[in-house]
């Protein structure tokens, strides 16, 4: 059974940088907003502190953590199963057997599609698991790998 | 039949009365606003439209039509639905009949596919003739010629078991009727007393103040009796209804395997028939609360690929709701042959003695926010609020002590949990599980601990069946086997 261990690709940590980046985006308007209540409608003023705060330790933590969510992440494709590992202080690893798989999907956003990666997502009859990002042409065989042993699994069933 | 037939008439008010149980809340707000005359004829005019016309308006619109290809249904108002049900993808069929359409004849029809859609049944038709569902059993079957499939009707007074030989394709194969002994001590046991109490305190706050203040006043020197006695009274109501509601839902239980069909049948004033294939089935349950532990009797559930039994516990198929513990690895596998004919040993996963109180601080954790919260609110009820604490103690105490698991053959996993004062043992076929995932935090790395979640499809959802806390080693071996396996 030939297991590898995969890493994603290098560049997904400069999405998750920018995403945290249009997260700090959001979290600002929304601060923004309630400043706008503290002017006109007299919220009270530390709401505004707390929430710039939250705003901008958020935005540290989720840039800091980004070398380690990469280091953490990981997938491994068999004969028979998918694997799929992440989280380092709460560590998951799933197994989706080739067989369950009903359907594969790719899907980009825009930022995705300027770095040419693309998200995976496996589909069972219950269940979905996601890969966060694979270079196009991996994912592609990615899928082809699986929907063709997904195809042979249920050929040895019937 | 060639033209597409009308529900009967009667069906119209079955279409009523679901309105009035879907929109019941608009009525009890209706009665909270009788001094704003602007939103009180509002309100009218919302309850009449929803349960007076809407119905008629549906009723007139729906019409069906059994042809030996397929069930058709036509139904929708503005936008027409032409829904067509070719037999082979029936997975399930429910017949409902009120006490009040049996002198018609008269049944309501569900037909259900495995389609993912949403929750709705594909087909629900209110009120047709009986001999319907045994057309549509017949097609499904292949059969075109008319066999009679009355279930042979066991002796009331005791739990009769038969194995027959399987004459036709229509004979059934095994068949169990619950006995009221049984029956008995199954609805005494039902939890659903919980949320009827819930109901009733809410109601008791509903009371006029002056009503209670005059009482108290009266009896000023009586009031912790009357208190403790106004409460036990409302516990006991609840109780009453729980009963009742579980007793007349389950009177006369049947079973019956028909082929690879199993096919249940219950209720007194509703008489409940669903029809369900054995291969849509995921897995099987047997649940016991913590009630039923003392009496020794269990449940038997099946988790089905469609939302046919919505009206049952938990959403799942009842086929055995209450069997002596002593006889259910006796009965059980002659519906199911999955089961193993004796209770297994489940010591292959278990939370060890000492990471027992993982669980109980989980759960005492999960208490305490709401707990600290209200006994700040409220601080006279404080010692209500301890004792939720020690609920939550001795729950995660139960959930520690159920955790189980084992492999019975290489292809069949037995999982024990412990949720809510209930014990639940799954057992599922290697091919049903969808998928499985290991979790562990730092922390427990080094307790060498892991969490095991097995995914099983249930409905058209998921179910995932966590078992939390067990030694690294053991959830790894199953997790080796699972990938192994498939």
């Amino acid at each position: 059974m030939s297991t590898e261990n995969h890493h994603l690709p290098q560049r997904i940590k400069l999405i998750w940088r920018i995403s945290a980046l249009g997260s700090l985006v959001v979290f600002g308007a929304v601060t923004g907003l309630i400043w706008l209540a503290y002017s006109y409608w007299d919220w009270p003023f530390w709401l505004v502190v707390v929430f710039g705060a939250l705003t901008i330790i958020e935005f540290i933590v989720e840039v800091a953590l980004v070398p380690y969510r990469y280091r953490f992440t990981r997938y491994q494709i068999s004969e028979t199963a998918v694997e799929m590992q992440s989280g380092m202080i709460f560590k998951k690893r799933v197994a989706i057997p080739i067989a369950r798989v009903q359907n594969v999907t790719l899907n980009a956003g825009p930022l995705l599609q300027g770095q040419k990666l693309t998200k995976v997502s496996v589909a069972t009859a219950s269940t979905n698991h996601g890969i966060e990002g694979l270079e196009l042409n991996e994912a592609e065989a990615l899928r082809d790998q699986i929907m063709q042993l997904a195809r042979e699994a249920r050929h040895d069933q019937a | 039949m060639t033209k597409p037939k009308r529900t009967h008439p009667l069906g119209l008010f079955l279409h009523m009365a679901h309105a009035i149980k879907d929109y019941w809340y608009l009525l009890i707000l209706l009665i909270s606003l009788y001094n704003q005359p602007v939103w009180f004829i509002l309100g009218w005019v919302l309850v009449i439209g929803a349960i007076l016309v809407w119905p008629i308006v549906r009723w007139v619109t729906l019409s069906y039509r059994v042809t030996p290809e397929a069930v058709e249904i036509n139904s929708g108002v503005l936008v027409r639905h032409h829904e067509h049900i070719p037999y082979a993808r029936i997975q399930t069929v429910q017949r409902k009949q009120w006490f009040f359409l049996a002198p018609f004849k008269l049944e309501e029809v569900t037909i259900e596919t495995a389609s993912h859609d949403d929750n709705k049944p594909e087909a629900r038709l209110a009120a047709v003739p009986t001999s319907l569902a045994g057309e549509i059993d017949r097609y499904r079957q292949g059969a075109p010629a008319p066999t009679e499939v009355a279930p042979a009707v066991g002796e009331e007074t005791t739990n009769t078991f038969a194995t027959e030989e399987p004459a036709s394709t229509g004979q059934a194969t095994a068949h169990y009727r619950i006995n009221n002994r049984t029956l008995f001590k199954f609805a005494v046991t039902s939890t659903g007393f919980i949320p009827l109490l819930l109901i009733l305190l809410a109601l008791y706050n509903k009371i006029p103040r002056s009503w209670t203040d005059t009482l108290i006043n009266d009896a000023t020197h009586l009031a912790l009796i009357i208190l403790v006695i106004g409460a036990l009274v409302v516990v006991l109501i609840a109780w009453v209804g729980a009963f009742l509601w579980t007793y007349l839902r389950y009177y006369h239980f049947d079973v019956t395997l028909q082929g690879d069909q199993l096919k249940t049948a219950k209720g007194f004033f509703q008489r409940n028939t669903i029809t369900a294939p054995l291969r849509r089935i995921q897995a099987i349950r047997i649940k016991q609360n913590i009630f039923r532990q003392w009496l020794h009797i269990q449940t038997v559930q099946v988790l089905l690929a469609s939302k046919a039994a919505s009206d049952d516990d938990d959403d799942d198929l009842v086929i055995l709701p209450a069997v002596p513990q002593a006889q259910l690895y006796d009965v059980a596998p002659n519906f199911l042959g999955w089961l193993p004919n004796h209770m297994p040993d489940l010591g292959a996963l278990n939370v060890a003695d000492r990471h027992k109180w993982y669980l109980v601080r989980n759960a005492l954790l999960v208490a305490i926010i709401p707990v600290a919260i209200a006994t700040w609110l409220w601080p006279h009820w404080w010692w209500l609020f301890a004792l939720v604490l020690i609920l939550a103690y001795f729950q995660g105490l139960f959930a520690a002590r159920q955790t189980g698991g084992q492999l019975l053959t290489p292809t069949m996993l037995a999982l024990q949990t412990g949720h809510v004062w209930t014990k639940e043992t799954y057992y599922v076929p290697a091919d049903m599980i969808q998928s499985m995932r290991l979790e562990r935090s730092v922390w427990m790395r080094r307790k060498q601990l892991m969490h095991l979640v097995v995914n099983v499809r249930h409905g058209n959802k998921n179910q995932s069946i966590e078992l939390r806390y067990l030694q690294a080693k053991q959830a790894q071996r199953i997790y080796d086997w699972y990938v192994r396996t498939v």
